[in-house]
């Protein structure tokens, strides 16, 4: 096995982060022509890409908790990715610097009858510096975790032995319920205060299936893309790591499409004043639309494309399934945020692209550079031969 | 690496302290092991027991007779407590049948290798489980024996039953769930009937357990059968682990009644399942093991993963209470918020408290290892889970519909002697199934657990760094 320590990807982060850098810049200036569009593109941005970092965090936590071996050997890059939490630290200054311009509870001056009643009501929870609070709370808990494990992971490359092992088991199960709340909160936060009217216990789920299913699209397609090159997890993976990561894939799918149904199917049959005006503009309007697209292209096709376990065994089609969940993943986002500020139907505007574009290209270079300077597997985890062994029956 | 025996290598590994399987028994010493107690004679304590069981049975027997005779007027159920006692023991019996399906379907299709020992009692138990919750709804009707109605069948009269409501979606749920959980449970009984066939001591059972054994000679070609049908239900086992909670959270969810209307019970409720059936697997287990002496085959590492399970699924039930509780706030709704505090200082606010001890507080002890591993401790937590989660279903249907919207209208709720004999009555008709089952059946899948010692010396072999036998075969 040539596992080496990782000095590549030097045009990797130029490029990703050029690309990253100039759709921030570009969307920044289309924030100065329009800030609430600018805004509200970058939050749905902001919340995918974080998303797959917080998901990333989470299924480390739970191979840890469940003391999974087959996975140790992708388990490096899995490692990473939650390393580019600091860098979402920041990318959220311009959300807490434009608040007012998409969160409508903080100047409800415009507001009337029951929004500025919900607004008042919630005061003691909904305000900026409490807002602020909890979004550190949120960000030092998610680096705290996500840094000790990868640390204690690349220890482990030179000092060997069980102990380092016990520890990040002992800290990833630990870390678990912290994750599950702060992303449960960060959820209604960030997105389900949009429209202070609305709330569903199972926010915080709905944003977690979509986001868990993301990373185990991410974790597949980087599987894909470093096949050929001997150094990267990639190469290591036989086609019965694939497959179950393909099994992941499914599962997820369909998780996803059971919070998404059940959330939708539980509040348009009690029709409750409180609840039912969210999912009013989300599908009497042109935005059902959207919502039809999202049962097909976000459950349907991939869930029996799935199926089969030849495409679950082929690392290039799997990607490809999981860049189409992907995309569904962003539209699902999209279709989340987009109709607090464009009630009246979807309305596309280049800088959704741009922001995502920008977010994702930053992202992408600081885990390439952050994948620098280490091992790119585990080298000394005791259960690696059995990783690089994995043959269920 | 070192060639070192076997059997040192595993326990070179010092994170997995204990084994899956005590020692190395060969085929032979197995089957003999795992056999023996359906051929030994009954005991004085077992005839005891079943006599005790008995009794109870009749007890629920005349609760089930009284309910036909009188009617539901023979229950303590009011309006608004229209439903108390009977559905909460309902939705508690089918959270209990969870933990098998988990256990041999997820768990399967996870690899789990320990799930191998313990899927043939969880099965059991989910059966005999599905079969108390299924009488309940049927009783609730109140003309019961008009049950069929809620069949959709094109009557002359032309009348369907209305699938907006939840009762004929119950009615798919459980009968799927009852189906597919009895073939599974069947499909993996055959070998091991097969075996029964083949070594039972009179001619009667050699006839009886070879009639249930479908002509089983376990060729290579029946077991290429079986392992592909075997996957197969696991597959369709897996959606019915989530499914058939979730359409029993649908009867609450779907309505506006504050406690009830929240979008979280769907998963909320599954992991209350889970939660309920790994604690009542514990409950049968710790004391089976020891009568059945199988202590070698179901071990110490089975009860510690079983724990595990409780605390993770005891986690999720604690955070649905935390979503509950904080929605019930941010909402604004004055009958939501109400709902929740009446909980914490209403009338029922007792059984609150045990709720919470038992849901949340007693889990937190199996972040211990040797919490896991002390038998006591698992057997009595197992019981308070089980306590706890009947609560909780009653908290969440009997409390919150005692008092709704408008004061005039709330009514106490008090259980008449009829909903006790049905409580307790069908927990010892469940028990007394069980022990059947422990008598004429083998409680742990005699040739899985072959297979799983066939695998853990392979795995020993490469841990020691020798080529295992059979290496390079697929």
């Amino acid at each position: 096995m040539t596992a080496t320590t990782f000095q590549g990807g030097r045009r990797l982060i130029t490029m990703a982060g050029a690309v990253g850098a100039a759709g921030l810049g570009l969307t920044a200036l289309g924030g100065l022509a329009d800030p609430r569009q600018a805004l509200a593109s970058y939050l749905v941005a902001f919340v995918f890409w974080l998303g797959i970092a917080l998901g990333a965090l989470i299924l480390l936590g739970a191979f840890h908790a469940s003391k999974a071996r087959w996975p140790v050997v992708l388990r490096r890059f899995l490692e990473t990715i939650p390393l580019t939490l600091p860098l979402f630290a920041v990318l959220f200054i311009p959300l807490a610097l434009g608040m007012r311009h998409i969160f409508s509870w903080v100047d409800p001056s415009g507001a009337t009858g029951e929004l500025l009643h919900a607004i008042e009501y919630k005061r003691p929870y909904l305000n900026v510096p409490f807002f602020l609070v909890r979004a550190a709370i949120y960000f030092v808990v998610w680096i705290a975790v996500a840094t000790l494990l990868r640390r204690w992971s690349v220890r482990q490359d030179t000092e060997g032995g069980h102990r380092l092992t016990a520890w990040q088991r002992r800290l990833g199960t630990g870390a678990l319920p912290f994750l599950a709340l702060t992303l449960s909160f960060a959820s209604f936060d960030w997105m389900m205060s949009l429209d202070p009217r609305f709330y569903s216990t199972m926010f915080g789920i709905y944003w977690f299936a979509g986001s868990f299913l993301a990373c185990f699209a991410v974790l597949i397609i980087a599987a894909a893309a470093t096949r050929a090159d001997p150094g990267q997890f990639g190469h290591h993976l036989n086609a019965d790591h694939v497959h179950s990561l393909g099994k992941f894939l499914l599962a997820f799918t369909a998780f996803w499409a059971y919070i998404a149904f059940s959330q939708f199917m539980l509040i348009w049959i009690a029709n409750i004043p409180e609840e039912i005006p969210w999912y009013v503009v989300r599908t009497d309007s042109p935005w059902g639309r959207v919502g039809i697209f999202l049962a097909v292209a976000h459950f349907a096709i991939p869930f029996f494309l799935l199926l089969s376990r030849d495409l679950k065994r082929n690392p290039r089609r799997l990607a490809a399934v999981a860049v189409w969940l992907l995309v569904a993943h962003f539209v699902d986002l999209h279709w989340v945020i987009m109709p607090r500020i464009h009630e009246a139907g979807p309305h596309f505007s280049w800088l959704d692209l741009t922001a995502f574009v920008g977010v994702g290209g930053v992202a992408l270079a600081f885990l390439v550079f952050r994948m620098r300077g280490v091992a790119t597997m585990p080298v000394r985890d005791p259960y690696l031969e059995e990783s690089l062994r994995y043959q269920p029956q | 690496m070192s060639s070192k025996p076997a059997t040192a290598a595993i326990a070179l590994d010092p994170l997995e302290p204990v084994p899956v399987l005590v020692g190395r028994p060969d085929d032979r010493a197995l089957t003999e092991s795992l056999v023996k107690p359906l051929y030994a004679p009954m005991t004085r304590g077992w005839k005891m027991l079943v006599t005790a069981l008995a009794a109870g049975m009749g007890f629920w027997l005349l609760s089930l007779a009284t309910t036909l005779v009188v009617g539901i007027g023979a229950w303590g159920n009011n309006i608004p407590v229209a439903w108390a006692f009977d559905i909460t023991t309902f939705v508690w019996w089918i959270g209990i049948g969870h933990a098998g399906t988990l256990i041999s379907a997820i768990l399967l299709l996870f690899q789990q290798k320990w799930r191998t020992s313990i899927n043939r009692f969880a099965e059991a138990m989910t059966l005999f489980a599905v079969a108390m919750a299924g009488v309940y709804p049927i009783i609730h009707l109140g003309r019961p024996w008009f049950f069929w109605w809620l069949m959709p069948y094109p009557s002359t009269t032309q009348l369907w039953p209305n699938f907006k409501s939840a009762l004929p979606w119950d009615v798919f749920a459980i009968s799927t769930y009852a189906t597919v959980s009895f073939l599974f449970w069947f499909m993996g009984l055959i070998p091991d009937l097969a075996t029964l066939r083949d070594t039972a001591p009179t001619r009667l059972k050699r006839t009886i357990y070879g009639i249930f054994a479908f002509g089983w000679r376990g060729s290579a070609r029946h077991w290429q059968h079986y392992r592909i049908g075997y996957l197969l239900m696991a597959g369709l086992g897996t959606p019915l682990v989530v499914s058939v909670h979730t359409i029993v959270s649908f009867d609450f969810a779907i309505s506006q009644l504050p406690g009830w209307h929240t979008t979280i019970f769907p998963p909320y409720f599954v992991a209350g399942a889970i939660f309920s059936g790994f604690a009542m697997v514990l409950t049968l287990m710790i004391p089976a093991r020891k009568v059945l002496g199988i202590e070698h085959v179901i071990t110490m590492k089975h009860l510690d993963n079983m724990a595990k399970v409780v605390l993770a699924t005891g986690l999720m039930v604690s955070y649905g209470y935390a979503m509950e509780h904080f929605m019930a706030w941010y909402g604004g709704n004055k009958y939501e918020a109400f709902a929740f505090l009446n909980r914490w200082n209403g009338p029922y606010a007792a059984i609150w408290y045990v709720q919470l001890v038992c849901n949340v507080l007693v889990p937190q002890l199996f972040w211990f290892p040797s919490m896991r591993r002390n038998l006591v401790v698992l057997f009595v937590a197992s019981i308070l889970v089980n306590v706890g989660m009947w609560i909780e279903r009653f908290t969440i249907i009997a409390v919150s519909l005692t008092r709704d919207f408008i004061p005039s209208s709330w009514a106490m709720y008090t259980p008449t002697w009829v909903d006790w004999g049905l409580l307790f009555g069908s927990m010892c008709t469940f028990g007394m199934l069980f022990l059947l089952f422990l008598r004429f059946l083998p409680v742990v899948p005699i040739a899985e657990v072959k297979e799983l010692r066939r695998e853990l010396d392979h795995h020993d072999a490469h841990a020691a760094g020798q080529p295992a036998h059979g290496e390079g075969t697929p």
